[in-house]
């Protein structure tokens, strides 16, 4: 409790980790026994984790009491020691992985499904080489051999596709992924990349390609392995919720979930950790988007329609302490509107904002930045705002 | 695989009518992990507030560096990135060309490694990442080789070039993020003196300059937190002196990272 007071992090996180400090093996034996999904990814990680929980939720009907979730996203071993913890009784376990924890959590947990969603270049300063990460999980897949997960892979990203060359069995999705800034080179021979329509990406130098997909996103529709299709009507904005949920259907059927039930589960989500979720902060209605990375400013940005936008941008370690990441976030898009520049690293987005010819206010005091509002604004935060103002909105 | 969401920087900036000066942002697929393409963006603002036609050219591997550029800028990127960047612009021979006519260079982070004579790349830690030492550009007179810990975090340094200066404006603030070492040979100059991080290899100096080639570790971009800087590669361009551009938010901005960086490293 006396961490939610102080707002340093989250109570569960804390439990966890004094509980691994006792005992480092916990998490394996805290995971013994049950069934696990686990997801990871640069991007989208709790509301993909939030969909599989809500379809599993729907299957289980009365029984949902044998489900543990790390539902508030903290993802590190801590944080996923401590939900399980929290439901020893529960055989079914949906966790958010960070991307760090992937290869110890194939190790000792035994997941039956792993699901990849993207991998982008986030937190720099400290994760200098994305690649590092992903042979980090090649190299957990292959110790793993066959008793390894089946891989929810996103088709469309190269370091994924090769990542998860090693694992025992693949389920591609098309998950129509337009970001491709980080994906210039062959992470298996370093040759150029190239992208052709119709058939995807390809290396120039070796075999490495864009795979077949088993489930496709087409517009705001998922065609699975069978040729069906199924609009899942999302109550969470956004064409990369849709390739969350097509990853997320995908998981859902290999734990033996129908696609309706699966969809009808997914329907449920609307604020998942308080991603796109709307409070009441200083008086005024504010929706909460979180982006952490230039991938995920793409995403957020185009969602944020609102007259007046608030941007809150920190460099705490959760939010990597380089914001060079700004200059590549093409708010040249907001010119015209009304924008408030808040949170510990504003005045670097002043500057940006200068730059890219909008006008704007720095105001660099979250509660403050939030007053007066008359009409609902968009706010856009990094990770450790975004926190901040859950707890100001209570959500 | 040049993107449609990537913040797309190209394009002209400022009066038709002006005096046309052309940027070129060079390889922004292997070079564009830092955000250094905001390096670009400030060049051609700062040229366009000030009444020229900037042009802003953004070249990706395969195609020719063009030879009408007045200034050429490398970024940051990691290992395999920065091979694949040196094999390209060897090939097309253009960098050269244009340093031998008198075009400015600016060099970030890998993109400095790049324009040295050699620099070491691999990661030990991997089964075949040993060690691989790359010819570069030998555009500036540097060697780089892998540091005993890598340099990651807020760097302050006084610019040689403003030295005697009493004011702020000699500070260049940026953020530093390499691994590799950098050591200057008897034709480079020190762009720097450090006062708080690493900069070359923690012997005091930051950056490299001979000439119109100029190379440097911090991110930032170090152009948007250095105005000063940004606007002597555009007077060293253009061989004009250029008129003051008061921005309160740029100066408040260096006040806040100056404050930080003193009081943390």
């Amino acid at each position: 409790m006396a961490s939610r007071v102080s707002g340093r992090g989250s109570g569960t996180s804390i439990r966890g980790s004094v509980m691994l400090r006792l005992d480092p093996a916990a998490l394996g034996e805290l995971v013994a026994g049950r069934r696990v999904a686990m997801v990871s990814g640069t991007n989208g990680k709790t509301t993909t984790t939030h969909f599989i929980a809500a379809a599993v939720r729907q299957a289980l009907g009365a029984d949902t009491h044998r489900l543990v979730h790390n539902a508030d996203g903290a993802n590190l071993h801590a944080g996923i020691a401590s939900a399980l913890s929290e439901h020893p009784r529960a055989d079914l376990a949906v966790l958010e992985t960070d991307e760090r924890v992937v290869a110890d959590l194939v190790r000792l947990g035994r997941p039956e499904v792993l699901v990849l969603l993207n991998f982008s270049r986030d937190q720099l300063d400290r994760n200098h080489e994305i690649k590092g990460l992903g042979r980090s999980w090649r190299d957990a897949l292959a110790a793993a051999g066959d008793d390894g997960p089946v891989v929810v892979a996103n088709a469309d990203e190269p370091l994924i596709v090769w990542a998860v060359k090693t694992a025992r069995r693949v389920v591609w999705v098309d998950t129509a992924t337009t970001w491709t800034q980080d994906a210039a080179l062959c992470p298996q021979c370093g040759s150029p990349l190239v992208r052709e329509d119709g058939t995807g990406w390809r290396c120039t130098g070796c075999d490495l390609a864009q795979p077949e997909a088993a489930y496709r996103v087409v517009g705001d529709t998922i065609v699975r392995p069978d040729g069906s299709s199924v609009t899942p009507e999302l109550n969470v904005p956004g064409g990369f919720n849709v390739s969350n949920a097509a990853c997320a259907l995908a998981a859902a059927e290999l734990l033996g979930i129908g696609p309706e039930t699966a969809v009808a589960g997914m329907r449920t989500v609307s604020a998942p950790a308080g991603r796109f979720g709307t409070a009441t902060i200083s008086g005024s209605t504010a929706r909460l988007l979180l982006a952490k990375n230039p991938a995920g400013w793409a995403e957020a940005l185009p969602l944020a329609t609102s007259a007046t936008v608030v941007l809150a941008i920190d460099s705490a370690a959760a939010d990597g302490r380089d914001v060079s990441w700004l200059w590549d976030v093409e708010y040249e898009q907001l010119a015209g509107r009304t924008v408030v520049a808040t949170g510990p690293r504003a005045q670097d987005l002043a500057v940006r904002l200068a730059y890219a010819g909008v006008e704007h206010r720095v105001v660099p005091d979250l509660a403050e930045a939030l007053r007066g509002h008359t009409e609902p604004v968009d706010v856009v935060a990094t990770y450790t705002p975004f926190q901040r103002l859950r707890k100001l909105g209570g959500i | 695989m040049v993107d449609a969401l990537l913040a797309d920087v190209s394009g002209e900036y400022g009066p038709v009518d002006g005096p046309r000066v052309e940027i070129v942002l060079v390889y922004q697929s292997l070079l564009g992990i830092y955000g250094d393409r905001g390096n670009a963006t400030v060049l051609a603002r700062r040229l366009a507030w000030r009444g020229f036609d900037a042009v802003l050219t953004v070249v990706e591997p395969g195609e020719p560096l063009p030879d009408t550029g007045q200034v050429y800028l490398l970024g940051g990127g990691e290992d395999a990135a920065q091979i694949s960047a040196v094999r390209a612009l060897q090939a097309d021979g253009g960098l050269h060309r244009a340093v031998d006519r008198g075009a400015v260079v600016f060099a970030v982070c890998a993109g400095y490694q790049i324009a040295g004579r050699t620099f070491t790349v691999g990661d030990p830690t991997v089964p075949g990442g040993e060690d691989q030492v790359i010819e570069g550009l030998g555009l500036l007179d540097v060697t780089t080789t892998r540091g005993p810990r890598r340099a990651v975090g807020e760097i302050l340094s006084r610019w040689r070039g403003r030295s005697g200066d009493s004011d702020d404006s000699a500070l260049l603030t940026g953020f530093e993020n390499h691994g590799g070492w950098t050591r200057l040979g008897p034709d480079a100059e020190p762009l720097a003196d450090v006062e708080v991080g690493v900069g070359n290899c923690a012997d005091g100096t930051e950056g490299a300059v001979n000439g119109t080639v100029i190379g440097t570790y911090p991110h930032g971009p170090v152009l948007a937190r250095n105005p000063a800087l940004a606007d002597h590669l555009l007077e060293l361009a253009l061989g004009e002196e250029l008129a003051p551009l008061p921005r309160p938010e740029i100066d408040a901005l260096r006040t806040q990272r100056l404050a930080a960086v003193r009081g943390t490293r």
